[in-house]
């Protein structure tokens, strides 16, 4: 009885442990595997959607030029041209992760029980990421190394080789686009939130333009004689690109809401302007995706206090289709005086007399606010009106990433680099965007140089005299203003020191005059130096004396007691630019890493 | 569900009523120790010669025992044996029939308490035969104290447990570590086992606790294998006793209140001066600050006319100014509006036990209740404990049980909307002492919208509930004159953890009728549900027997097997249709996210032990266990472990002759043994596609996504933990004096750490592999003293008990070929803090204008990179050739090899911990204190420790009582911090964010953690009362503190320096110290037994 029972004990033991030892095998069940993920187009779409963080994120694109421009001042010079501020140790952005997870992607999406299209449509799209994703790199860092799979702990050649020339890489990233041009299967994406066909066609003319002008211009590489003998055919490529958009892709200027809404519409709109916007960041209340442009640009602390420069607003044409700059003695005219009559999307893109906000549902007046602005020229394109918008992340319209405005432009400057530029062309492109901005005679191509856009651009070896790529800059430089595009712009154009244009703001006539900027009956600003001259309710005074006890003050008139404000000139920490900046340096974790990257020119 | 739950208990519980037998008589008893204090958890052994019958019991908490119809033949022995008391035997007695028979029993203290029995794994054993190293305490060191958790009432009460506490949240649980450095690769803590079965102690019932054993060593650690690594906590609830039912009512009310709060400058204008300062300082003097952070605007006219209305104080603290908006002339103590002066806790146990024959049971149940510190929206909790255990003996050999264990606890977090995170980082960024709570119309003020006025506005916060059921059934079988016992048991746990978090837009007016809101993004409803059901046995038989009266065998060979299956359940929806709703189905927004989530993973394992004593002289122990996990790929699956361990009582050698009075044992002890650390994550070694919500719009949705998998580690296997220890008993002086001393080294090998750093075209984390080595060496010691005198008559009794522990970590092994310091690298000492040397203050004749930049570019004190008098100088002493100053200060290669001018100035792990306890008795009367410090620690408060730097980390923040006058200004040239600029501690290059000696704090501290006195009622007067004792006393926790950084601040607990409320922000730090304070009490308390 006794053995028995031990018998069965010894038994049940036994029985215990091998029924038990089955539970050592667990699979994870709230996370998928591979072949879940691989095979079926549900799978590859779940994947796909994490490409689109490659993107630029909702608040990236108006805070782009923020951070560089040539026509923004701003609370401090960016470290990145102040000498001895910036090297490889501040230098960041050798981040590969987005790479690797695309090229996973691709050599994993071999599948055949799905089918070729669409297998080829997915692949098209991480093509068209992985090509977004190195037209970036190349920009930042020029030559990068080309990594098409994902790499293995032991694929040392690639680890730690050196980098390919950025000549070899693009070729990479054109036939990239090529593939995602001819498989993407969507070519309509009524959100304007998706990777179409068109928007491949839109980013080529893109990538090829900044090419084409990079290699043409650029210190470096235009004095390498067989890269710049290449750089029309990027042209071409960018200039053919961007006439498939025009001629196919069904988009078209926004006109619907009046020469005073129809440009601004686009960066206000809680939906994308379909006719126009090609690619958006969307926001949406109800998913609570916002973004927080009012606050970056009405908060005195928030953001960079990015305001407009008056050699900048020079630039905008009068109404009538003449240069601002022949008027006799536009350079003391006042705020109010110098934004009459301008091009309409002046009063679009800034505060300008008329600007009125909305608070509470009432309207009030908003002229330039000296809380945020140091020039007096404080921008509006991406802001709402309401004040409720102003402190946090509220903002409810989407942000545009590409528009059929950028493409127009695209195909004007890479017709014009080719001596190809019709009068047809111009009207369809300059003459067109002049024309939406209520400006007479737009369609005329100039004939000669207006001195005021060729005093200001000044490529790193020297003036340009083509009267129509000038007027073409001046286009791109108004229309496209805060949309990022513009320190890659400079770049390209071999325009870097641009950078270090010195900051100015309006005319002040003399000091202790009470300025009504809006002419709304009500002061708004007075400029003093020493003691304040007064305090009437909603004036806001500003010191404009040398010093300040005993240190600087930033904040000047060019003439001592009248004249342009100045900011940060007095005593400007010192701006530098160097061509060899237009490359950034490899950050120094990364070549202590593997030392065959070498470091880029100019930065040692 | 727990009235069911209840239904289901009594069942239970009557289920244990049994027949009786003819002819027998009872046995009832007290014991009582040497003071005459009735003495509960002793054990009491009956046993009769003739008929072979033996039968136990335990006192109840009276120290009372019953025996209930012992047959009435032959002569019974009683045997008595408690913790740290002396085992005694009483022997002879006849029992008659029908009679009751009466024993008092009076048990020896005994301070070196070798005979004491001590809770080892799957079993007990003799502390004279111990060879392992092993800590035991009684759960009495819980008694009479307030404490939320057991996790928090037993800090430093075992040398060498470190229960380094986080915050003072009453849901707050330090991890329990044994010893010191673990792992740097999957981590590890100690296993720690509730009745041999894994649990969270936070969520026991302390008056349940009988025992806390720490088995310290791999030997003793060994026979629970994969998961006791690092060491094994073994806690012990009260068992039934036999006899007579009890019932015992014990109650205490606390007051509580923080130990520290920070003292911040609430003048308004004096505030308002410095940031400005502050502010200006960074940005060179060249610039006005617009705005005083977010919430209020700031302009030179402002402070102007702060200063009028700062000197005369009849002037209105509120104006609506040209623009319509108001302005504030505030003087707000924001801490004083944040905490209640005290919140008070409620403790209240009913536990009743007893027997009816073969059966007998317990049961208590408890509630805890503390009101919040925050006197808006406060953050109340509430603990409930039930728990039923019942015995039964089924046959004579053969005793089955039934353990029930129910809790449910239930905390509520105020939460803050605007920015999230804790509140106190909240109010350093926004809570200016210049603006105020409320507007004149009752809105809140844009402050406060971000800061406390949430709290007030009362809406936001998260409701934690955690409910655990557990219930274990086991035997005991007992043969061959139980010689060999066979045990066995199963447990099922439920755990479930809810939560659910509102978060609804704040309504704050910067325009008089104007309503504005924060949080506009985050109105919604998350809830969630965790729940683990876990499922452990164990199996095994234990032989024990000894041969020719000086061969003494213990054997014991077991089975166990345990499975977790965690499953999760989160929902969360935005569009709440008004700002109470409660449930989900008032959240109508479009915004939804739901989250699953699923974990399981199981274990088994076959262990064995093995003890020898030679006339207790030499004793022997092995250890073995093999073990299988889920966790690892097939091939490495299972794994064994072994160990050894001796001991030699040199006393009880023949050539011993020193009079035992004297010196009464000497045991040397060593132990050697290696346990793999199993703890790593589940599913760590399979290609995981996780998925989560994408941020971005696509297509009108926010869609699902996954990305790339982590690069699988190839060939994982086991990090070991391999422990040596040797060890030293000594009683003295009649068992008056104790010493308890050991040294240990434990070496983690092969812990899986990162592999080597790949250059980042990789495009991935490195994938891990077992690549690193640690080493521990470390000793602890205590040291106990006991004796008694007499005072008019009666005698005094008391105790002294004095231990320390110290461990120190280095690395012996890393992927770090550079040694970067960045990162862990070889010879690295864990917790070493490198920095600076500073050099006092730039003076005019030093010329920091020209110098400043050159002599110290790594760091700035200005925005522009401007050095000017006042500014920190650095102390140039290497980076030049063979380790020379030269003329730089720098970090070199910022490498352990060429540091530039850095140095290890300091180490942040706690040294020298220690513990001393007094306790004393005099007639009725009780007292007793327990210490409790650590001897060498230092902490730099780092970046965002604005709680220390005050306006130095942002312009904004507070300005703290301690600074005024410490701050350096040409005419207070000799003083502790620079020149007022602001971002300096904040800005990565800023002058103060770096570790130098300047700031370095020594955070060693000594606190009186627990003092306690109190009083029984004579027994006469109780008896009057018809009850069997009283007891009243008063008790206090952390009434008193010591710290060398007192000297510089009072503004944080040196307890609470670590990151910044990890309950709700979890491991994303915004500030070292920024807590949630620890609070000091005083507790009046009454303990009735009926």
């Amino acid at each position: 009885m006794l053995r028995n029972k031990k018998y069965l004990i010894w038994l049940s033991i036994g029985l215990l442990f091998v029924s038990c030892a089955k539970n050592l095998d667990q699979q994870p069940q709230s996370t998928a595997n591979k072949d879940v993920i691989f095979s079926s187009a549900d799978g590859l779409q779940l994947y796909a959607n994490s490409f689109y963080d490659v993107l630029p994120g909702i608040n990236d694109v108006f805070r782009t030029d923020a951070n560089m421009s040539d026509y923004g001042a701003r609370n401090a010079v960016p470290d990145y041209i102040r000498a001895g501020f910036y090297n490889s140790r501040q230098s960041s952005g050798w981040t590969w992760t987005a790479l690797r997870n695309i090229n996973y992607f691709i050599s994993n999406n071999t599948n055949t029980k799905i089918a070729q299209n669409v297998r080829d449509n997915y692949t098209a799209l991480a093509r068209f990421f992985r090509a977004y994703f190195y037209y970036n790199m190349v920009q930042k860092f020029g030559d990068v190394p080309w990594i098409s799979k994902p790499l293995s702990v032991t694929d040392t050649a690639l680890l730690y080789g050196k980098r390919d020339p950025r000549e070899k890489v693009m070729d990479s990233v054109l036939a990239d686009l090529n593939y995602a041009i001819g498989h993407l299967s969507l070519s309509a994406d009524a959100s304007r939130s998706q990777i179409t066909k068109w928007v491949a066609y839109g980013m080529k003319s893109r990538v090829c333009l900044f090419e084409g002008t990079y290699r043409k211009y650029d210190s470096a590489t235009s004095s390498d004689a067989t890269v710049k003998a290449t750089a029309n055919q990027w042209l071409q490529d960018a200039a053919t690109a961007a006439k498939a958009v025009m001629d196919s892709a069904g988009f078209s200027l926004n006109n619907s809401n009046g020469l005073d809404l129809s440009y601004r519409n686009l960066f206000i709109s809680t939906a994308p302007v379909t006719n126009e916007i090609m690619l958006s960041s969307v926001t949406s209340s109800s998913l609570a995706v916002l973004n927080d442009a009012n606050w970056y640009y009405t908060s005195s602390t928030y953001g960079v206090r990015l305001n407009f420069t008056r050699d900048f607003i020079n630039m905008y044409l009068n109404l009538d289709g003449s240069a601002f700059t022949d008027i006799p003695g536009h350079d003391t005219l006042t705020f109010w005086q110098e934004t009459q009559g301008r091009d309409k999307r002046l009063q679009q893109t800034i505060r300008t007399p008329g600007y009125t906000r909305i608070s509470s549902g009432s309207v009030i007046a908003g002229p330039p606010a000296f809380n945020y602005s140091y020039t007096g020229y404080q921008p509006i394109k991406w802001c709402l009106d309401d004040t409720y918008y102003d402190n946090g992340t509220l903002n409810t319209n989407s942000v545009s990433q590409m528009r059929y405005a950028e493409i127009l432009l695209n195909y004007a400057e890479a017709q014009q680099e080719l001596g190809l530029l019709s009068a047809s062309d111009w009207t369809k492109t300059i003459g067109a965007l002049r024309s939406r901005a209520g400006i007479a005679n737009a369609n005329t191509m100039p004939a000669v140089a207006d001195p005021y856009i060729q005093t200001y651009f000044q490529r790193w070896n020297g003036g340009l005299a083509d009267p129509v790529l000038l007027e073409i800059y001046r286009e791109r430089s108004i229309e496209l203003v805060l949309e990022g595009l513009r320190f890659s712009d400079l770049l390209r154009w071999g325009m870097g020191k641009l950078l270090l244009r010195p900051w100015n703001g309006f005319y002040v006539p003399a000091l202790n005059q009470l300025m009504d900027l809006d002419q709304n009956g009500t002061p708004d600003v007075c400029f003093y130096q020493g003691t304040k001259p007064g305090n009437v309710s909603g004036v806001t005074y500003i010191n404009v004396a040398t010093t300040i006890g005993s240190t600087v003050n930033p904040q000047t008139l060019e003439h001592g007691t009248y004249g342009n404000i100045l900011w940060l000139v007095n005593g400007n920490p010192g701006a530098v630019w160097n061509e060899w900046r237009a490359i950034y340096p490899i950050p120094y974790n990364d070549l202590q890493l593997n030392a065959n990257l070498g470091q880029n020119p100019g930065w040692n | 569900m727990s009235k069911k739950l209840l239904t289901w208990l009594l069942l239970v519980c009557l289920g244990y009523t049994l027949h009786a037998q003819d002819r027998t008589g009872s046995v009832t008893g007290i014991v009582r120790n040497d003071m005459g204090d009735p003495l509960p958890g002793v054990t009491v052994l009956a046993s009769n010669s003739e008929t072979g019958l033996s039968s136990g019991t335990q006192t109840d908490s009276s120290g009372i025992f019953h025996f209930t119809k012992l047959p009435v033949k032959g002569r019974y022995s009683f045997t008595f044996s408690g913790v740290s008391y002396q085992q005694q035997t009483l022997t002879g007695y006849e029992l008659k029939a029908d009679a009751s028979t009466s024993i008092l029993v009076r048990m020896k203290n005994q301070a070196g308490a070798l005979s004491e029995v001590v809770v080892v794994g799957y079993g007990t054993q003799k502390r004279a035969n111990l060879t392992g190293a092993v800590a035991q305490v009684s759960g009495d060191v819980l008694d009479r104290r307030s404490i939320p958790n057991m996790t928090q009432g037993l800090q430093g009460m075992i040398p060498n447990l470190n229960l380094i506490s986080t915050d003072g949240k009453p849901v707050s649980s330090a991890t329990y570590n044994i010893r010191g450095g673990t792992s740097i690769g999957q981590g590890g803590n100690a296993l720690v086992l509730i009745d041999g079965v894994q649990g969270d102690p936070a969520l026991l019932n302390p008056n349940d606790v009988a025992s806390v054993t720490v088995l310290k060593d791999a030997a003793s650690a060994a026979i629970y294998g994969a998961r006791a690594a690092f060491g094994v906590v073994l806690i012990t609830t009260k068992t039934p006793s036999k006899g007579k039912s009890t019932i015992t009512y014990s109650s205490n009310y606390s007051i509580k209140s923080p130990t520290y709060v920070p003292q911040i400058e609430s003048n308004g204008y004096k505030y308002m001066m410095m940031f400005d300062s502050a502010w200006t300082g960074w940005n060179d003097y060249s610039q006005i600050p617009a705005g005083v952070n977010k919430t209020q605007p700031f302009s030179q006219a402002y402070l102007t006319e702060y200063a009028k209305r700062d000197a005369d104080p009849s002037l209105p603290k509120v104006d609506v100014g040209s623009n319509g908006n108001y302005v504030y002339y505030g003087n707000t103590d924001w801490y004083a509006m944040l905490y209640k002066k005290h919140n008070a806790a409620i403790d209240q146990n009913l536990s009743i036990s007893g027997s009816s024959g073969k059966a007998s049971f317990y049961v208590t149940g408890r509630y805890y209740g503390q009101d919040g510190i925050f006197r808006y929206n406060s953050d109340d909790y509430h603990m409930y404990n039930l728990t039923a255990k019942g015995n039964i003996e089924v046959l004579p050999w053969l005793q089955i049980y039934n353990y029930t264990q129910y809790t449910s606890r239930d905390y509520h977090n105020p939460l803050n909307v605007g920015e999230g995170g804790g509140i106190w980082r909240n109010m350093a960024d926004e809570a200016h002492p210049s603006s105020m709570l409320l507007n004149p119309d009752g809105t809140l003020t844009f402050s406060a919208a971000y800061t406390v006025g949430d709290l007030f506005y009362g809406k936001n916060g998260i409701n934690l509930k955690n409910q655990v059921f557990r219930n274990t059934t086991g035997f005991v079988a007992k043969f061959m004159d139980n010689h060999l016992r066979i045990k066995g048991d199963i447990t099922y746990q439920n755990t479930d953890s809810a939560i659910k978090q509102i978060r609804v837009q704040v309504p704050y007016s910067v325009t008089p009728g104007v309503i504005a809101y924060v949080g506009t993004t985050t109105n919604d409803l998350l809830m969630g549900n965790g729940k683990t059901q876990y499922l452990a046995t164990n199996i095994y038989a234990e032989y024990e027997n000894t041969f020719a009266s000086d061969h003494y065998f213990k054997a014991l060979v077991g089975y166990n097997y345990e499975q977790s299956v965690f499953n999760n359940f989160n929902a969360q929806r935005n569009g709440l249709v008004y700002a109470n709703a409660t449930d989900l189905s008032l959240a109508l927004g479009q915004n939804i996210t739901t989250n699953g989530g699923y974990e399981k993973w199981a274990i088994l394992g076959g262990f064995g032990r093995l003890n020898y004593a030679y006339k207790d002289r030499y004793l022997v122990e092995f250890d073995g266990r093999y073990d299988g996990s889920s966790k690892f790929p097939s091939n490495q699956r299972y794994a064994f472990f072994p160990s050894v361990s001796a001991g030699w009582r040199l006393t009880k050698e023949a050539f011993w002759n020193v009079d035992p009075n004297t010196i009464s044992d000497i045991k040397i002890r060593g132990s050697y043994g290696s346990l793999g650390n199993g703890s790593i994550a589940s599913y760590a070694f399979q290609e995981l596609f996780k998925i989560s919500q994408s941020g971005r719009v696509i297509n009108g949705v926010r869609p699902q996504t996954t990305s790339q998998p982590n690069v699988l580690p190839d060939g994982l296997t086991w990090e070991k933990a391999t422990t040596k220890d040797l060890g030293l008993d000594i009683s003295t002086l009649n068992n008056r004096l104790t010493f308890t001393g050991d040294i240990y080294t434990r070496i983690t090998t092969n812990m899986f750490t990162v592999g080597k750093t790949l250059p980042a075209v990789f495009g991935t984390t490195v994938p891990k592999g077992n690549y690193a080595d640690i080493k521990t060496n470390g000793w602890e010691a205590s040291i106990n003293w006991r004796d008694q005198f007499n005072i008019a008559g009666k005698p005094l009794h008391y105790s002294i008990g004095v231990w320390m522990s110290d461990y120190q970590s280095t690395i012996t092994r890393y992927n770090n070929a550079t040694k970067l310091l960045t990162d862990y690298y070889t010879g690295q000492k864990l917790g070493e803090i490198w920095g600076y040397t500073n050099d006092g203050f730039w003076t005019e004749a030093d010329n920091p204008a020209v110098n400043g930049p050159t002599f110290q570019p790594i760091f700035k004190a200005s925005n522009t990179g401007k050095w000017l008098p006042g500014d920190l100088k650095f102390k140039d002493i290497g980076g030049g050739s063979d380790g020379k100053p030269d003329g730089v200060v720098n970090n070199g290669n910022n490498t352990a090899t060429n540091p530039g001018d850095m140095r290890i100035i300091g180490n942040s792990t706690p040294r020298y911990t220690y513990g001393i306890s007094l306790n004393a008795d005099y007639g009725g009367f009780f007292f007793g204190a327990f210490l409790q410090g650590v001897g060498k620690q230092n902490w730099w408060p780092g970046s965002e420790a604005d709680v220390f730097w005050g306006q130095l980390n942002r312009p904004y923040n507070f300005l703290f009582k301690y600074q005024e006058g410490k701050i350096w200004s040409p005419q207070n040239p000799n003083t502790y911090f620079p020149r007022y600029r602001g971002y300096t501690a904040q800005n990565s290059q800023g002058e103060l964010y770096n570790a130098q000696t300047r700031y370095l704090q020594n955070v060693a501290y000594i606190r009186l953690k627990n003092v306690q006195v109190g009083y029984n009622l004579p027994a006469a007067m109780v008896q009057r009362l018809k009850l069997t004792g009283i007891r009243i006393y008063v008790s206090g926790e952390n009434l008193w503190t010591y710290s060398p950084m007192f000297k510089i601040t009072k503004n944080i607990d040196p307890e609470s320096i670590g990151k910044s409320d990890i309950i709700l922000t979890g491991t994303t730090n915004n500030g070292n110290g920024n807590n949630y304070p620890i609070l000091k009490s005083l507790t009046l308390g009454l303990n009735i037994t009926l």
